[in-house]
């Protein structure tokens, strides 16, 4: 039989292993990578179907063995950095097993259930079966090439040929394959009309002027004149089709960025500033922009121009042309040490303008706080000390981006005296085949082919630049998005029953957010939750709207697992009122009409009516046409409730969720919100977060969530009669209110 | 309100690894199995700790671990020595990536670790004073007291992530 473990088991206890599993073999083992006295080490956990077994150095003879018979409850204890797994025992105390980083907490949590459910007398092998989905879910490597995933679902990079950033950014160029080559064309061809004024030159002054041929001389002139007008006006058509081409390219980054950001899931806004998304979008495309032009624009034509140089110089003189190429293996090296230099500092330039813009995007929106506290001083000297750290690490971007290139410069330009000096000797001494009219020619060409060189000895500055960047906007087109693995399956209606079975999540493996979570909703229930600020209340909400994923367990609607129902479809049917209602900056009827764009009008005024949103909505001057300011400006906090009311009236959902909706109003838009809520609940299953109970009177059903577990569950009558948390927060709320409404009948005499 | 304590005021004792028992002298109250917490672990390790009971409640604030009697502080001490790993990091021994997946392994006070980092950005957050707080992708973290401390080979290393 295959035992299940998260790393092979230490050869460090391998004898005491062997000694113990003489006959039989554990079930499943926890590797630990801590010693109990918090040294990075190797410890493990052997389950057995009636003992543990601990296996670290500070045990006598190398391991300790637990029956379940003397433990009364085993338990990960999660702390800083670090976690133990502890048993406490039948007689009392506590025992520490072993230690081990949060790499192995997961796996030690489905070893302390194990043990807590045969405690309890459930089933071993169902419990083992529940062991295993933790094991396979912790193994994230690729199937087919065995490489290790960033997630537990990630598609692999290497399987997918992702891993070419370059390859990656030219699909966004794909469909403007043809222009791109037209472009090419035209390209080649200015080149080839480039090359042709030197060859002239150095034909009038070895044949036209020695021979003093007027006629010759004007032909060549006007010659030279078709050669300009034809290679310019090429040059210019080429550069229009080349920066369309260019801007449509980057367009179509920007909006596939701004797609990407869309879908990614809540964690990734959770770990990464807003301030930054927008800078990759924005910011970084820009780069690429910049990048993508001066591509296709300049280095097509300079490459070209290169190897046409190259090739003219060649036929002229071979000699002289080798001469001339002496400067290259070194600008060539030098570019790509100069690469290697400036490439992190790069990096740190970028995160220092990260810095910058987050900071923007926190303080501008925030203008009225900061006004508030007078804090205006305190805001602007740190936004200089950011843009003081940016320019001290762009002065050291700067001396390496300024002194290298001009090195470079230095040494290509060495190469034309070399020309001089070698092409020179061969005229002075008469060098068959050489003449003075070659030299120029040469002396021309050769300063038209390090112009190419210089380019693109100095392309890697503005490479390296742009290379940053990408990996930036990378982040983003890379991150998973949110998976819908119920895309397409649209149930004909949802009822509205919700069933949440043994669920755990945590935000970061350091603590745990919800934990064991079992919860039948019916339809049409009306269901309060409460709890203390930090319960998990919303975290509860968060994991019913699919913003999180990665939770253990299930969560079924209607008897279907959440995470198989088409994910835009099961969203569109939840109805989601929060405390802080977002406002779009649009009319006050684009706002309710969110979500519903085809919307009649007459559908909006009914939703807004429902709402109790109509009424200050008709008296305002400009009525439904009213634009809102950034975040809802113009609006009262009530009436923006009242709005997003409407805005879920409008989705006409089945199931519907407040969360703290009347929490920052005064008591008489309460009423109005109260009695909107009450229009809108009407025979759909709700879910209200409340720290007002008084808003709960019509739930039929109570749930006290406290440290992310529900502690109390049913009607308000049975919790009332268990005279436990909730019956303690309706004793606590209305002696609060009645002291308020006594303190309110002082005031009035 | 925050009960303070500021100075020998209490005697504090061990209790069972991370937990501590203490003793009011003022109030002549004696608590059993309190956990002490710091407020500020990534800044000040000795001051501002809180002592919670077993609901997670605060009992009071030790406002500098310094002025406590030498065997409570030993015991309340041993109690966070016990709590908190912030592995510190004097080397940095390899960095390799694959398939935007990188493996640090470095030299820290409590052995040699190999962790994994998803996300530059993220994950490596560089202070103004020097100090370098690292999260790898199992949330366990790290710190770097002062970078610039390095040995050259560890900066090199680190320059391009910070």
């Amino acid at each position: 039989m295959k035992i299940f473990s998260n790393k092979p088991f230490p050869e460090r206890f391998q004898p005491q292993y062997d000694d113990v599993f003489r006959d039989d073999a554990p079930l499943f083992m926890v590797v630990g990578d801590l010693s109990l006295d918090q040294k990075y080490g190797e410890s493990a956990l052997c389950f057995t179907a009636d003992a543990v077994y601990a296996f670290d150095g500070a045990h006598e003879n190398g391991f300790l063995r637990v029956g379940y018979d003397e433990i009364k409850e085993a338990k990960v204890k999660r702390m800083y950095g670090n976690a133990t797994f502890d048993v406490y025992l039948n007689e009392g105390g506590r025992k520490k097993l072993t230690r081990f980083t949060f790499a192995a907490a997961d796996v030690a949590d489905a070893g302390a259930d194990f043990i807590n459910g045969l405690i309890d007398g459930e089933d071993a092998a169902e419990l083992l079966g529940a062991v295993e989905n933790t094991f396979l879910k912790q193994r994230s490597f690729c199937p087919k090439c065995g490489r290790k995933l960033p997630s537990p679902d990630a598609e692999c990079l290497n399987c997918k040929g992702k891993g070419k950033m370059i390859g990656k950014f030219a699909q966004y160029a794909k469909p403007y394959k043809k222009g791109l080559t037209v472009c090419m064309l035209l390209s080649v061809f200015t080149t080839a009309m480039s090359l042709i004024p030197p060859y002239v030159t150095g034909y009038m002054v070895d044949t036209v002027l020695p021979n003093r041929d007027r006629r010759a001389l004007i032909t060549m002139i006007l010659a030279l004149l078709g050669v300009y007008v034809l290679q310019y006006t090429v040059s210019a058509l080429r550069t229009y089709l080349l920066r369309m081409t260019g801007d449509r390219f980057i367009i179509g980054m920007k909006k596939d960025i701004y797609e990407r950001a869309q879908n990614l899931p809540m964690s990734f806004y959770d770990k990464t500033s807003t301030g930054s998304v927008i800078n990759r979008i924005n910011g970084d495309t820009a780069m690429i922009q910049n990048f993508v032009l001066r591509v296709t624009q300049d280095a097509v034509v300079q490459f070209f121009t290169l190897v046409g140089i190259l090739v003219i110089m060649c036929c002229l003189n071979w000699k002289l042309t080798l001469f001339s190429l002496t400067p290259i293996p070194f600008v060539a090296l030098i570019g790509r040490f100069f690469g290697k230099k400036i490439g992190p500092r790069y990096m740190r330039l970028w995160r220092r303008g990260a810095s910058i813009t987050t900071l923007l995007t926190d303080t501008i929106p925030g203008i009225r706080v900061i006004k508030a506290f007078t804090n205006e001083k305190a805001a602007v000297d740190k936004y200089n000390a950011y843009n003081d750290e940016w320019l001290k690490e762009d002065s050291h971007v700067a001396k390496i981006a300024s002194v290298f290139p001009a090195f470079m410069t230095f040494l290509v330009t060495c190469g034309s005296l070399i020309i001089w000096y070698s092409g020179g000797s061969f005229v002075i001494s008469g060098e068959k085949g050489f003449s003075v009219g070659l030299l120029v020619s040469f002396v021309s060409y050769a300063s038209m082919f390090y112009n190419p060189v210089n380019f693109f000895a100095n392309f890697s500055d503005t490479y390296q630049n742009t290379l940053a960047s990408a990996e930036k906007i990378l982040d983003i087109l890379d991150a998973e998005p949110e998976h819908d693995f119920g895309r397409g399956n649209v149930p004909e209606r949802i009822e509205g029953k919700i069933e949440l079975k043994n669920v755990n999540f945590s935000f970061d493996k350091s603590k745990k957010a919800l934990s064991n979570i079992n919860l039948t909703i019916e339809q049409g229930d009306i269901v309060g939750i409460v709890g203390t600020t930090g319960s998990g209340k919303s975290t509860l909400i968060n994991l019913i709207m699919r913003y999180y994923d990665d939770y253990e367990g299930e969560i079924l609607i209607d008897g279907k697992n959440i995470r198989d129902i088409d994910m835009a479809y099961y969203r569109s049917q939840i109805g989601f009122v929060q405390q802080e209602p977002l406002m779009f900056k649009d009319t006050v009827f684009n706002n309710i009409a969110y979500g519903s764009p085809n919307a009649h009008v007459e559908q909006v005024l009914r939703a807004a009516d429902i709402a109790n949103a109509h009424g200050f909505i008709s008296r305002l001057p400009e009525g439904y046409d009213t634009l809102l300011g950034e975040r809802g400006t113009g609006l009262s906090g009530g009436e923006r409730q009242r709005v997003s009311i409407a805005r879920a009236v409008m989705k006409n959902p089945s199931i519907l969720i407040f969360d703290e909706a009347t929490a920052a109003v005064d008591s008489e838009t309460e009423h109005l919100i109260q009695e909107a809520i009450e229009r809108l609940i009407r025979g759909r299953t709700t879910l209200m977060i409340a720290h007002r109970l008084s808003t709960l009177r019509n739930a039929n059903k109570i749930v006290v969530v406290d440290k992310g577990e529900i502690i109390e569950c049913g009607s308000p009558e049975e919790l009332l009669a268990q005279k436990g948390k909730y019956y303690k927060l309706v004793q606590i709320q209305s002696m609060g209110e009645q002291l308020q409404k006594q303190k309110a009948e002082e005031n009035f005499e | 309100m925050i009960t303070y304590i500021d100075g020998p005021e209490i005697r504090i004792t061990p209790n069972d690894g991370i937990f501590v028992d203490a003793e009011f002298y003022h109030t002549k109250e004696k608590k059993t199995g309190l956990e002490p917490h710091r407020l500020f672990p990534r800044s000040g390790a000795n001051r501002y700790i809180a002592l919670l009971d077993e609901n997670g409640d605060q009992v009071a604030v030790i406002r500098n671990a310094d002025n406590l009697t030498p065997d409570s502080q030993k015991a309340l001490t041993d109690a966070l020595n016990e709590y908190y790993m912030i592995p510190r990091i004097t080397k940095f021994l390899k960095m390799t990536e694959k398939f935007k997946i990188w493996m640090w392994t470095a030299e820290t006070d409590k052995g040699v670790i190999t962790f994994e980092i998803r996300n530059h950005i993220a994950s490596v957050k560089p202070l103004y004073d020097g100090r370098v707080l690292i999260k790898d992708a199992n949330d366990n973290r790290y710190e770097i007291p002062d970078y610039r401390q390095l040995d050259k080979n560890s900066r090199k290393m680190l320059l391009p992530k910070l």
